[in-house]
């Protein structure tokens, strides 16, 4: 019986992030009310009912009507293998509603031949079963079930199958323990052995599925071959079938981490092996075996031999755990009276008696109540375990609220200021936040690995990924822009300025490395056509002019190359180091990259229009902004006007501004307060070779107004250093 | 004015006495309205009546004033002196006139049609995403909360065994976390899958009291749709003092609700179990679609599920060297997108992560 994936319950969206819920996989149980009310003499309502289970743990998800009555779908914590059976949902009521629990007991009529001259158990590995018993029926006539059971087998999802079968399956929703039963006859020997598998060995289970077992695998053996895989599923060979008479019963307890071991390596995962893996009942076991023996007869008669064969090496004591008020109100901080205390722990069966010097002093600060671990609550171990039952039973949500006074100062991230500052700034720019999912394609991510200095020597890879399209952690946040971009283009969205915090991965040697980075993006306008504007699409001095505002925020950037990346267009990109580089940043400076995106990115990713892209790390950014704000200083402005003079200077072709400026700078003019490129000409009518750039240098005096003579003597000096070093001339 | 009788004396008009004079003047009055009458310009009208050489008025003085026997005089200035206020006024009048129906014309003219745009600076905005870690951050800032992160490939131990999640924990398995492939001697290394792992690495640097929340990415071996991302975002938060208690706990989570989705939504503790809180609970709030009166959104039950926490099990101390007899804390993980999702309706967790500019723009 295989089981379904346990449904996702609550709210429609957003299960994402009922994170530590999905951690522990929940197991759906569906729980008859009219069942419940066999073992406990409930007069609430099913809607009463499923809210009580709901606050106190066990999350009822839909309440429905049925043949067989109204019908709780309850969702079950990993932790709670008891309630995966109407008996423990019973218990669960019984406790909330303080009525008693009726207790199981059955009482079958026995032969006088014993069991265990029928049979023998034999446990090879105690290690892995730490309970086994068998029970032996003769002459049992195998059939169709009545009825009642099959209807109540079937409101709660399971097949009918035959009367025998049906009624292990039966026992095991009632209390929670699975069961088995052998064809005796079928069995070498007639006996059982309980071993690990051995290598090479092979089984056909129930499902007709032949399995290769592992030692690491326990099976139920016969004198010869295994014939069923302990706790998972039964094997073909010895099932129950119309013909059979004589009947082995097997009720045991495995241990749970084997079974799960079991469960995951087959890929098989039944109602039997959900239980065992959560920790089954020990002491269950021989009760449910009895209650199913009693069954069995019931429904096919036949004869039980007398007693049981119970083989069982895991006998443990029972553990002791103390309850004290004072370590529950140091962890709840609000007290329950001793009465809900004892009423709690008694309803649940840890049988609580005080045993402090105050017994009997009800309230009492100093009071302690000894109790006993019932066998079927394994997860319950200590101390902080009782608390939270009595909690849940007494109400959660009873407890009031109160704020703790705070001690520390709050401290923001370090670099959360400058990010702050980046963000904002990016924001006023017009680039608008983006937030990816780093984990990309293989093939994609390599195109952008190459951006060499910056990026780790290896790409992060998934070991067992989803999808081959999502396998590796991207290298550089570029990938994941690019893709942000072709998205917004395929959907009609030409015009686009993108940016991202994020990471890039990847290991250098054997350390893995997560580098913040910061990403832009940008294609299409710069500005849309509009009464009072003209339209103009955004080109490479629109990013090389953000990336400078993003680095005077650390104190200004220069430009270099080439040596870019290969993702980018030679021609229109340029490496981006820091004015003043940092312990942070690399050698030189280097903090990352700015271009048009090459035409190969283009094609792949189907941009079809020119696409910019940036990619520059964080952490020195934020090292180079703590820096520019420590040394900012005040500088006094002037009280006399500043002068601009234009130069229209016709160059060689290849000159660059950098060295009209620096050619500017050597002139030694300290009244010099700006130079800049105001505009480019290559008009026909310039001799071949030849370009021309309008320069705008601006001078200010802090002790006077500049007079005419000094500026002319300033042109003049001007125009003789950009002659002599770079052959320039001022534009006839 | 062919028979102008400026142009002559008062002798050649014949007029001798004080009446005639009433008279004459009168009649340039009347000139005078007849001429504001036909004027189109207002420069003209003046000149021509205020003109210091060749207005009306000027010859008025030069050829009646003037030349006016001795017993005229008087009269005459008299009379002057009232026709030029009365034109000086007439004409400032005109003048107010005439500017304001210019302006009139001018302002029908020129006026801004206010329902053209106007000059859209682009101005870019924050992913909603990023707006709620701002908003929860804050929140618990004020709370004494400092904000750390930590790293996305994260040693199994502090995300599982440390958290009290054994090796044969089900959140071990395959089917719920990424491990990455590591070079040959590196430690094995997996994607979180929780923020918690922070709680872990936070506690073995600093001893109580500690207050931190933990913002970051985590991810899980889940199939993408509607709901579900193989990444998503979590805030961890975590206390721990020698004082800290269930109560505490709820006043915090009450706290931050009321902050973060309104003073009117009410919270809910249900019982719930994660291997490294205990107790664990699952917080409720009502649901904010329906005020708690039962909408599709919450299934007809009012309220809604917003996240887990705890108290942080003791086991948990024993991997950070706290001693679990003196220090008492909780632990909450609250999931980013449902809480943005929350906030403003979002149904789709895909559009978080598109980002198209359509979706993006409206969060500006």
């Amino acid at each position: 019986m295989i089981v379904p994936a346990s449904k996702e319950a609550g709210y429609s969206i957003g299960d994402c992030s009922r994170d530590r819920t999905e951690q522990t996989r929940r197991k759906s149980m569906k729980v008859l009310y009219n069942w419940l009310k066999e073992f406990v003499d409930l007069t609430a309502t099913p809607e009463d009912l499923r809210a009580r289970l709901s606050l106190s743990g066990t999350a009822v998800e839909a309440l429905e009507e049925t043949v067989v009555g109204p019908m709780l779908d309850a969702e079950l914590t990993s932790n709670r293998a008891d309630c995966l059976g109407h008996y423990g949902i019973a218990r669960e009521a019984a406790a909330l509603y303080g009525l008693p629990l009726n207790p199981v007991d059955p009482r079958p009529r026995e032969s006088s031949e014993q069991a265990s001259t029928a049979t023998r158990v034999q446990i090879d590995s105690p290690e892995l079963c730490g309970r086994y018993t068998a029970r032996v029926l003769r002459g049992v006539k195998v059939g169709p079930s009545p009825s009642w059971l099959r209807q109540r087998l079937e409101a709660l999802g399971q097949t009918s199958i035959n009367n025998v079968v049906d009624a292990t399956n039966y026992v095991m929703l009632e209390l929670g323990h699975p069961l088995h039963a052998f064809d005796m006859d079928l069995l070498d020997e007639r006996r059982v052995v309980v071993r690990r598998a051995r290598a090479g060995e092979k089984m056909r289970t129930l499902d007709g599925v032949e399995r290769a077992l592992t030692k690491e695998i326990c099976v139920i053996a016969d004198a010869t071959r295994a014939v069923a895989i302990a706790g998972v599923m039964g094997g073909a060979d010895s099932e129950i079938r119309s013909s059979s008479r004589n009947i082995l019963l097997e009720s045991a307890w495995f241990d749970p981490i084997s079974i799960r071991r079991t469960s995951k390596a087959l890929g098989l995962r039944t109602e039997a092996s959900v239980r065992f893996e959560r920790g089954a009942d020990p002491e269950m076991a021989e009760t449910a075996s009895r209650r199913c023996a009693e069954l069995i007869q019931q429904l096919g008669g036949g004869e039980l031999l007398a007693g049981v064969v119970d083989v069982y090496p895991g006998r443990s004591e029972t553990p002791v755990i103390a309850l004290t008020r004072h370590e529950f109100l140091r962890v709840m901080g609000a007290d329950v009276p001793d009465s809900e205390i004892e009423a709690a722990l008694s309803g649940l069966g840890f049988a609580p008696a005080r045993s402090d010097f105050m017994r009997g002093a009800a309230g009492s600060l100093s009071a302690m109540w000894t109790c006993r671990r019932p066998s079927w609550r394994g997860d319950v171990t200590r101390e902080v375990d009782l608390i939270e039952e009595v909690s849940r039973i007494y109400g959660v949500d009873r407890f009031p609220a109160r704020l703790p006074p705070a001690k520390l100062p709050a401290e923001r991230l370090e670099y959360a200021e400058a990010d702050d500052r980046l963000r904002d700034l990016l924001i006023g720019l017009g680039y608008q936040e983006i937030i990816t999912i780093p984990i990309v394609d293989e093939a994609s991510d390599a195109l952008f690995r190459s951006m060499a200095s910056p990026s780790p020597d290896s790409a992060a890879r998934i070991a067992n990924p989803l999808a081959e399209d999502a396998s590796v952690m991207r290298s550089s946040g570029a990938v994941t822009m690019a893709r942000t971009l072709e998205w917004n283009l395929n959907h009609g969205q030409r015009d686009v300025r993108l940016f991202e915090f994020g990471k890039k991965y990847g290991w250098r040697g054997n350390e893995p490395l997560e580098t913040r980075v910061l990403t832009l993006g940008a294609t299409g306008l710069a500005r849309e056509k509009g009464i009072a504007e003209t339209e103009r699409e955004y080109v490479f001095a629109d990013l090389k002019g953000d990336v400078d505002q993003i680095g005077n925020l650390a104190g200004g950037i220069v430009w270099g190359g080439p040596g870019g990346p290969e993702w980018l267009q030679p021609a229109q990109s340029g490496a981006v180091f820091l004015q003043v580089p940092h312990a942070a940043t690399r050698p030189h400076g280097l903090i990352g990259f700015a271009g048009q995106v090459s035409r190969r990115i283009s094609e792949r990713f189907k941009l079809r229009q020119d696409a910019y892209i940036a990619e520059l790390e964080l952490d020195p950014l934020d090292a180079g902004y703590k820096a520019a704000r420590a040394a900012l200083r005040y500088k006094p402005i002037s009280r006399f006007p500043a002068v601009e003079r234009d130069f229209s200077l016709v160059l060689a072709e290849g000159a660059r501004f950098a060295a009209v400026e620096e050619a500017i700078r050597s002139v030694g003019i300290a009244e010099i307060s700006s130079i800049d490129a105001v505009d480019l000409f290559r008009a026909k009518n310039l001799p071949a070779g030849k370009f021309s750039m309008l320069v705008r240098v601006t001078f200010e005096s802090h002790e006077a107004t500049l007079t005419e003579a000094q500026l002319t003597d300033f042109s003049s000096r001007i125009l003789a250093a950009l002659e002599q070093k770079l052959g320039a001339a001022l534009r006839a | 004015m062919v028979n102008d009788p400026t142009a002559k004396t008062l002798a050649e008009l014949g007029v001798a006495d004080a009446s005639g004079v009433v008279r004459l003047f009168d009649g340039v009055k009347e000139q005078f309205a007849a001429d504001v009458e036909r004027a189109t310009q207002w420069e003209e009208l003046r000149n021509a009546w205020l003109g210091r050489k060749a207005g009306v008025l000027t010859r008025v003085a030069e050829n009646w004033l003037k030349p006016a026997k001795p017993e005229l005089k008087r009269p005459v200035g008299q009379s002057l002196n009232e026709l030029k206020a009365y034109v000086e006024a007439a004409l400032e009048a005109r003048r107010a006139a005439l500017e304001a129906a210019a302006d009139q014309a001018a302002l029908a003219r020129e006026r801004e049609d206010l329902s053209l745009p106007g000059v859209v600076r682009p101005v870019g905005s924050r992913h909603p995403l990023r707006q709620t870690f701002e908003e929860i951050e804050r929140i618990f800032l004020s709370l004494g909360y400092s904000v750390v992160a930590g790293p996305e490939m994260e040693a199994p131990y502090y995300n599982f065994e440390a958290l009290n999640i054994p090796e044969h924990h089900p959140a071990r398995d395959n089917m719920d976390t990424f491990y990455m492939a590591t070079p040959s001697g590196a430690a094995p290394l997996l994607l979180r899958t929780h923020t918690s792992p922070m709680q872990v690495r936070a506690m073995e640097q600093r001893q109580p009291p500690v207050r931190i929340i933990v913002p970051g990415k985590v991810y899980r071996r889940d199939n993408p749709d509607a709901t579900h991302g193989f990444m998503f975002h979590q805030i961890e938060g975590l206390a721990v003092d020698t004082d800290i208690t269930f109560c505490d706990f709820r006043g915090t989570v009450e706290y931050f609700v009321h902050q973060f989705l309104g003073p009117k939504v009410k919270t809910r503790l249900r019982p719930s179990y994660f291997p490294f809180t205990e107790p664990s609970v699952e917080v409720d709030a009502t649901c904010v679609f329906c005020d708690g009166k039962g909408c599709p959104v919450c299934k007809q039950s009012g309220w809604i599920e917003l996240f887990g926490a705890g108290m942080v099990d003791p086991a948990v101390y024993g991997f950070v060297n706290y001693d679990p007899k003196r220090y008492s804390g909780f632990a909450f993980g609250l999931g980013v997108e449902r809480l943005t999702q929350l906030k403003y309706n979002i149904n789709d967790l895909q559009l978080y992560f598109q980002n198209d500019v359509r979706f993006l723009r409206q969060f500006a």
